[in-house]
């Protein structure tokens, strides 16, 4: 997953550091059929830049 | 490590009521803040941002107040004691960020017209700090009687606040610094 695929600061240009999970619970409500069944719905991944301080996210493959 | 950049500490004032006091706790602790070094802030008033009432979180974000919370690496929110709760504005507006906060530090001052010094808003305000993704620090501002704390040109009548603030501002930009190596450079994956 985030271990074989690095976000890369758009602005630095680097590989940005993944250091935050949280599911999003109200995604069951707008997309049913993407949810992880196990944790009840999307987890998403939280990424920031040691150069520039800009945290992006992303949902977890 | 990364600290070469100033830290940026927003504080937010979070009550738009008219006639309130907590604006004048928010302008001396914005004071006090800005006089440390490598630290910058801003006041946030929530009287200036407007959201809509008919739906709410990211749905009806203020782009200016999102960035500005993206940019933050801990808040500090100014907070009264509304009926031993915090206003349901603030909470509003708190509701319209999320990946913002996450891994940040957050310190809070209570404010009361009693002796209290808010002790119970910002118990009540732990649970959603946390739920946010924010990190609560373990010193707290608390401003009792706050009708009382300042003359008419809001200066401050008790010294005291002063050297508790300093306390507390050591804490928040400890857990700043931490939380920004943190974010930076330690994975969630490493062991």
């Amino acid at each position: 997953m985030a271990e074989n695929t690095k976000m890369i600061c758009p602005t630095c240009g680097v590989e940005m550091n993944f250091h935050a999970e949280k599911v999003d619970y109200a995604t069951e409500l707008a997309e049913p059929d993407s949810i992880d069944q196990d944790l009840g719905g999307i987890i998403e991944e939280f990424h920031t830049c040691s150069e520039c301080g800009q945290t992006l996210t992303r949902s977890a493959d | 490590m990364a600290e070469a950049r100033p830290l940026f500490i927003p504080i937010i004032l979070g009550t738009t009521r008219q006639g309130r006091m907590s604006e004048q706790v928010a302008r001396f602790v914005f004071g006090e803040l800005s006089k440390r070094k490598n630290v910058e802030s801003e006041l946030i008033d929530i009287r200036e941002l407007s959201f809509p009432t008919n739906d709410a979180g990211e749905t009806i974000k203020d782009p200016k107040f999102s960035e500005t919370i993206a940019r933050a690496d801990a808040l500090l929110l100014v907070v009264p004691e509304y009926n031993h709760g915090y206003p349901g504005i603030l909470k509003h507006a708190l509701d319209t960020n999320l990946k913002e906060y996450i891994h940040k530090a957050v310190g809070i001052c209570g404010v009361s017209a009693g002796p209290f010094g808010g002790t119970r808003v910002i118990e009540n305000l732990l649970p959603v700090m946390r739920e946010l993704g924010l990190v609560t620090i373990f010193w707290d501002g608390n401003f009792s009687s706050v009708q009382s704390l300042f003359d008419d040109s809001g200066t401050l009548l008790d010294a005291a606040y002063v050297r508790r603030l300093d306390k507390f501002f050591k804490e928040l930009i400890w857990m700043a610094k931490v939380l920004r190596h943190g974010r930076e450079n330690v994975g969630i994956e490493d062991e």
